[in-house]
């Protein structure tokens, strides 16, 4: 629960270019710079190893770029948002650059959880002239241990394909979540099975978040 | 700003499978293109980026090249071992950072060479860069190879390789040779021309001007090199950057975006160290002693954070607690920085340094491990190395620590120094037991458990420009012998022992103290396989061994053998400004186990640094001494 005593300001920023291959910890090393860099009145922890309070969005794969990331940082005074943010973008490089800042209450859901669906938007290597097989499960390797994920359980309608263009939604559980390049290179996959081998393999180019939303 | 090929497009997609492809990504927070020069510099450290991009010869020498007119530089690192792989067969060349360029198409390029374990990854930089790794097969097309950094001051062992190799610091040697450069080939002049012309500019070193002699001729001309034609210079004296303490802690720095080793804001306060240790080939070589005044660190410090975003502080140097100011620069620091999370690290601290007033300064801040280096057990031989510190010492910077609420402490000693024997073995494992007990004493009760006392030792290597020069390594198996000694010597449970394996420092000394034939050795050996020899899992033993045979030399001579001071050693032409004849002292007096006081805190000890290299030491303010070797000198003040 955070201190009511201090000032959350929540900032919406992208992640692209080359810096979509950032992962979500050296993501969080730059945003806490671009922070001090900035100058604003953040608070510290106390304690032994005393740091700034902020708190980052749920984590985006490295490789996935995004137009809507956020982080919270608590300040220990009022900054107008339209100061913080002019503070912030002064001090961060074009590709995590942020876009809007806002002030959010106590209470409000954190950073990391306040918004379990989001939806992606990935451009694919060729135009394909169906849609993209979707399996029905996806393996994955978590901790060294093989998981099984149904995809029904995590994605929210329809793989929409058009062209070279792949749109999805996918949600959040409290039991975990499916990451959007797994799903994509799983139904690749599939994809890349059908075919002669002597054809161009399908891939991924890029694959970026466009929202963020709670869940219906 | 030259056009050069930008490979970033047949980069991109290989990094879609690569390890930390962040260390390939260049748009880091600092980072500088400059557009309006015509002479392109890249500047290389032969290892990965996570473990290059904080390096200060890196950081330093891009900037000053970038401060040039007409010149830029940018900075390129080793790939990782696999991604190396995976390029050779992409036919992907090394590229620098900035603008992901080959390095081929540079005017110049400069290694730095950062340890004696570097070698094979210098030829992995330049056939991965697909420049020809011998300056012989160079063409007129290819850039210049440049080389520096503290392993330049036994250059022979890398001469084959570089064009030219700048010896000293190279603040304004490099610019300086860089301008050379141009001007010469935009005159229209040859490869052969311009290193003719380096030659004689002061702190370059040409190795392919000089013949290497034979053991003979060497001995009987008092050099190994002789020039090939007339005119060249026969000693290489070491450049010395006079303005350093004027010059402002703060400057341009870089914010990865990768997790790297010493990845905070480095504010060197001090550079050199006459402290005299007679192992230390760094004490010898930096001399004289140059400080940074209070106000410039604390103003340096400040802007720096400021500027990076960065949470953390190191103020760097080789013994940053001898700094004449260094409480009233913690103090300032400690107050400015109250509240903001910022720690602030002082590596490097002196066991004679460390007292109560020292740990309250630090301790402000998160409490990592402490790391005192006693290098030797016994008084004895402590003596014979010169480190000037005693047993109280360690014990008082003990209590200090875990009295201020340090737990862990990390104690650094040399095993096979010169005059060794068993009892000096044992000797480090009761100093690291009853420096244990010190702790456990200085700490409640209920904590004691979380006290962590462990000893690492590395073997001695005999490193060039030092007393200890012609003194040989004792033999990997003896050393496994007398690390087993000391392992069965510490009863403690509590106090753990970790060793550096034998055969890398076995490596480091032939690399030291070898000769231009030691050249060969390095080149067999990265043909059949070694490269990232410093990394403990690359480490190719066989590869080393096999190309020993291949190049015909003994490394077990050149690491080994003792000699007496009147030889002329491979490096006797490259002059740090100490004189041969101090160190031959030095090793004269570390026979009989007498010690040699720190100039910077008394009266000058005769090394010649100073009168050689037309200087003097440059303080902040006048050093006092603390601990044992104040009350040593006590007596010695009061007779004057």
């Amino acid at each position: 629960m955070p201190d009511p005593n201090l000032f959350r300001l929540r900032v919406e920023y992208c992640k692209k270019g080359r810096l979509s291959m950032l992962s979500h910890l050296e993501i969080a090393r730059a945003l806490e710079r671009a922070v001090r860099r900035a100058d604003l009145p953040f608070a510290v922890s106390q304690g032994f190893s005393p740091h700034m309070k902020i708190a980052f969005g749920s984590a985006l794969p490295v490789g996935v770029g995004s137009t809507c990331e956020i982080f919270d940082l608590q300040m220990t005074r009022y900054v107008a948002p339209e100061k913080a943010l002019a503070a912030l973008r002064a001090a961060s490089v074009p590709d995590l650059m942020p876009h809007d800042c806002r002030y959010i209450g106590p209470r409000d859901a954190a950073a990391s959880v306040v918004y379990p669906v989001a939806s992606y938007q990935a451009e694919l290597s060729f135009a394909l002239e169906g849609g993209l097989p979707l399996p029905e499960e996806v393996h994955v390797v978590r901790k060294k241990k093989e998981k099984t994920l149904k995809v029904a359980d995590y994605l929210v309608g329809q793989l929409a394909t058009e062209g070279a263009m792949v749109t999805f939604e996918l949600e959040a559980k409290p039991t975990g979540s499916l990451r959007p390049d797994v799903l994509l290179n799983a139904c690749i996959d599939a994809f890349n099975a059908t075919r002669p081998e002597v054809q161009e393999p399908l891939h991924i180019v890029s694959i970026t978040r466009t929202t963020q939303r709670a869940s219906r | 700003m030259r056009k050069m090929t930008d490979l970033w497009p047949r980069l991109e997609p290989l990094l879609r499978d690569a390890e930390r492809p962040s260390r390939y990504l260049n748009h880091e927070f600092g980072c500088v293109r400059k557009q309006d020069a015509d002479f392109a510099f890249c500047m290389v450290y032969p290892d990965t980026y996570e473990l290059g991009q904080a390096n200060q010869a890196l950081r330093i020498l891009v900037n000053v090249v970038n401060a040039s007119e007409n010149l830029c530089a940018e900075r390129a690192f080793l790939p990782a071992p696999a991604f190396c792989d995976v390029m050779r067969r992409e036919h992907l060349p090394l590229f620098s950072i900035e603008s992901c360029a080959p390095l081929r198409e540079f005017d110049a390029i400069g290694i730095t060479l950062p340890h004696e374990l570097a070698a094979t990854n210098v030829l992995e930089t330049l056939d991965l860069a697909g420049i020809p790794i011998r300056s012989e097969d160079r063409s007129e097309n290819d850039p210049f190879v440049l080389g520096g950094g503290p392993c330049a001051y036994n250059p022979e062992p890398y001469a084959p390789f570089f064009d030219a190799i700048s010896i000293g610091e190279g603040e304004e040697a490099v610019p300086e040779g860089l301008h050379l450069i141009r001007r010469m080939r935009q005159e229209g002049a040859s490869r052969g021309d311009v290193l003719r012309a380096l030659a004689r500019e002061d702190g370059w070193y040409v190795p392919s001007l000089y013949r290497w002699r034979s053991e003979e001729e060497a001995q009987e001309a008092g050099s190994w090199i002789e020039p090939v034609e007339p005119g060249l210079p026969t000693v290489i004296r070491k450049r010395l950057f006079t303005r350093f303490a004027e010059s402002n802690g703060w400057e341009l720095c870089i914010v990865p975006y990768a997790e790297c080793v010493h990845d905070r804001l480095n504010v060197e306060v001090l550079r050199g160290c006459a402290r005299g240790c007679r192992f230390c080939q760094a004490g010898m070589m930096y001399r004289p002693v140059r400080e940074r005044s209070a106000d410039n660190i604390v103003e340096s410090v400040l802007t720096g954070l400021a500027e990076t975003g960065y949470d953390e502080v190191s103020l760097t140097s080789l013994s940053s607690t001898d700094h004449s100011q260094i409480a009233d620069i913690l103090t300032r620091l400690n107050k400015a920085l109250d509240g903001k999370g910022v720690r602030i690290s002082v590596p490097s601290q002196r066991l004679d340094s460390f007292g109560v007033d020292m740990a309250g300064l630090v301790a402000g801040q998160k409490k990592g491990g402490l790391t005192f280096a006693p290098e030797a057990g016994t008084q004895r031989l402590r003596d014979v190395i010169n480190k000037n510190v005693t047993e109280d010492d360690l014990f008082g910077a003990i209590d200090a620590a875990f009295a201020a609420g340090w737990r862990r402490c990390k104690l650094y000693f040399m095993i096979g120094l010169p005059t060794e024997t068993d009892d000096d073995i044992k000797g480090i494992a009761s100093l690291a037991q009853r420096a244990y007990d010190r702790a456990k004493a200085a700490v409640p009760p209920e904590q004691r458990g979380s006290i962590r006392m462990s000893v690492s030792c590395a073997l001695f290597v005999p490193k060039a420009q030092t007393p200890f020069q012609w003194d040989g390594q004792i033999a990997p198996e003896e050393a496994i012998r007398r690390v087993n000694l000391l392992r069965h010597s510490v009863k403690h449970k509590a106090v753990d022992v970790h060793w550096h394996d034998p055969e890398t420092s076995f490596v480091e000394a032939v690399m030291s103290r070898g000769g231009r034939e030691a050249a060969r050795w390095v080149e067999a050996a990265w043909k059949r396989g070694a490269r990232f020899d410093a990394w403990t899992e690359c480490f190719d033993e066989q590869a080393w061994r096999d190309a020993a045979d291949e190049a015909g030399i003994d490394p077990a001579v050149i690491a080994q053998t003792e000699y007496p001071v009147e030889r002329v050693m491979p490096w006797t032409h490259i002059s740090t400004g100490v004189s041969s004849r101090f160190l031959a002292l030095e090793r004269r007096r570390a026979q009989e186990g007498a010690t040699t006081p720190d100039c910077t805190f008394g009266t000058c000890t005769g090394c010649g640094a100073c009168p050689d290299l037309d200087s003097e030491n440059m303080l902040a303010a006048v050093r006092m001494l603390s601990g044992s070797s104040a009350s040593a000198a006590a007596p010695a003040r009061g007779e004057e």
